[in-house]
């Protein structure tokens, strides 16, 4: 599964760390979330969603071999 | 998911420190003679002696040390966290058996192997746990 975290981060222009805050988790998590090195449970999924006010399936993206 | 059943973040800190508190502990007594009652293992040590009142309380020293230190939570103990956890507490439990195993086989000193399963899965789960969590913060590129 791969996502869009890092563009959506940049159009409303915040930090990791800003996100991390957000959401209560740490700042590794969020970069190994967009790495593609870690896949967020489901609640951790639709808060970042919510923080970009936008659908689950914009941000988190199902691959072929998923 | 709300992890359960950790410690305070400054347990470790009192984890490292009961554990240092124990080295010097144990040396000294060795030196005066008091014998760890596993060393004369088969033999009647008898409990509550001076000598296994020493064993006890320095085993309990080390042990709730590194119990404390294995499981103190992180300044931010996150679901990613929370999977680390598990995943090098499981790797633990699956090299201290591997351990058991081969020593049970080649080793004919049932006292110690005993002694080492004390420690062992603690040792290898923090060992394994603090180098993840190390080689992650490495891992974070310097982006603002």
């Amino acid at each position: 599964m791969k996502n869009n975290i890092r563009i959506e981060r940049a159009i409303i222009n915040i930090t990791q760390a800003d996100l991390a805050e957000q959401i209560g988790v740490s700042r590794q998590t969020i970069n190994t979330i967009e790495s593609n090195k870690y896949v967020p449970s489901t609640v951790l999924a639709l808060k970042i969603a919510r923080i970009f006010n936008k659908p689950l399936e914009d941000i988190f993206i199902l691959e072929d071999g998923d | 998911m709300k992890p359960q059943f950790l410690f305070a973040y400054w347990f470790r800190y009192l984890g490292w420190a009961l554990v240092i508190v124990h080295i010097p502990i144990a040396m000294i007594g060795r030196m005066n003679g008091m014998i760890n009652p596993l060393d004369n293992f088969p033999g009647n040590a008898g409990l509550f002696t001076g000598e296994h009142l020493f064993f006890m309380g320095t085993t309990l020293l080390m042990s709730l040390g590194l119990f404390f230190v294995a499981f103190a939570s992180e300044k931010i103990e996150d679901e990613q966290i929370w999977h680390i956890r598990l995943d090098c507490l499981r790797g633990a439990i699956f090299i201290n058996y591997l351990v058991l195993i081969i020593s049970l086989v080649f080793v004919n000193d049932t006292a110690h192997i005993l002694e080492l399963n004390l420690w062992a899965p603690l040792i290898f789960f923090i060992i394994r746990f603090r180098w993840v969590i190390f080689r992650l913060n490495r891992s974070l590129t310097r982006e603002k």
